[in-house]
């Protein structure tokens, strides 16, 4: 993938297919250093050498490339990739840690237009997103469609009005912390 | 999170549209979201063609997303369903593509050889 909004997505779309009916997204970005946490709580089919492309859930072919290429662009960067099975026995929980400083990083891209097209593309799935400064425990949540939904007392969210909205607001969000479509910016 | 006076504003836009949109569609436009199809740039492929749809007001025309179709090589590909004619794949369908296809097709009924993939399931 070219960036990394691209893999998000890809990844998100993982969670979406477990039949994960609410998603938990929580992003940092300190010292260069991009953290991605998902958390669904879908049915994951197989765990085990999940991130080997010839292990897939699918069943027309026999071949997953979403978590490998993944797995490939974390760790060409010196970062990591983790996947397991969540504490509550249901959903899973991916961590991935790119090095946005690494020669061979891939930029962020757009990662505002990730959460517009997740709400484009799954209207029945709720989403979370929490953004977490450095030294902080946990995040501060940017983005809750569920409750959006009950604020605008509506079904689905995938209103352009709204998906620019949403792009919008979490594109500010993102800005403060650092995160540009390139590889981050360097704040005081 | 989001300030109140934005949401209220935005909520009466939002009613106002969702009252344009009639029950059934005219023209369905499924996009290929795979990781095949995002690799490829389907994305861009889909906003560009949530754009076109709503700048042509017209409230029949709806945009679904389906995963990989196979043919991994012609990404970004999206199929195009008029009701009650069968479907037409197209394949390489990039942002330029994607506005060519909807003015001719989807407003017009004409199938674009350039980008023909297959006709029928």
């Amino acid at each position: 993938m070219k960036t990394i909004a691209d893999h998000l997505f890809d990844i998100l779309e993982n969670s979406v297919n477990a039949k994960s009916s609410k998603v938990i997204v929580k992003i940092s970005f300190n010292n260069n250093l991009f953290c991605c946490q998902i958390i669904d709580n879908g049915i994951p089919t197989i765990l085990e050498n999940i991130t080997d492309p010839f292990v897939t859930s699918r069943k027309t072919r026999k071949v997953g490339l979403g978590l490998p290429l993944l797995k490939a662009t974390a760790e060409s960067t010196g970062g990591y990739l983790n996947l397991a099975l969540s504490c509550k026995g249901r959903g899973t929980r991916l961590e991935f840690v790119v090095n946005m400083k690494h020669i061979d990083a891939r930029p962020f891209g757009d990662l505002s237009s990730v959460f517009s097209d997740i709400l484009r593309s799954w209207r029945e799935v709720d989403f979370e997103l929490f953004i977490n400064k450095s030294n902080e425990v946990n995040g501060n949540k940017i983005l809750d469609t569920a409750e959006l939904k009950k604020s605008l007392g509506i079904n689905t969210l995938d209103d352009n009005e709204i998906l620019d909205y949403v792009k919008k607001h979490v594109k500010e969000e993102l800005i403060n912390i650092g995160i540009d479509n390139q590889f981050g910016i360097m704040l005081n | 999170m989001k300030n109140l006076e934005e949401l209220k504003q935005i909520r009466e836009k939002v009613r106002k549209n969702l009252e344009m949109r009639s029950g059934d569609f005219g023209v369905k436009i499924i996009v290929c979201l795979g990781t095949c199809g995002i690799a490829a740039g389907a994305r861009q492929t889909m906003n560009k063609l949530a754009d076109l749809v709503a700048q042509s007001n017209r409230s029949d025309i709806v945009i679904s997303t389906t995963g990989c179709a196979g043919f991994c090589e012609q990404e970004p590909m999206i199929k195009v369903q008029e009701k009650g004619k069968e479907p037409v794949t197209y394949g390489h369908v990039d942002v330029a593509a994607a506005e060519e296809i909807f003015n001719k097709h989807v407003l017009k009924g004409q199938i674009v050889e350039k980008y023909l993939f297959s006709k029928g399931e």
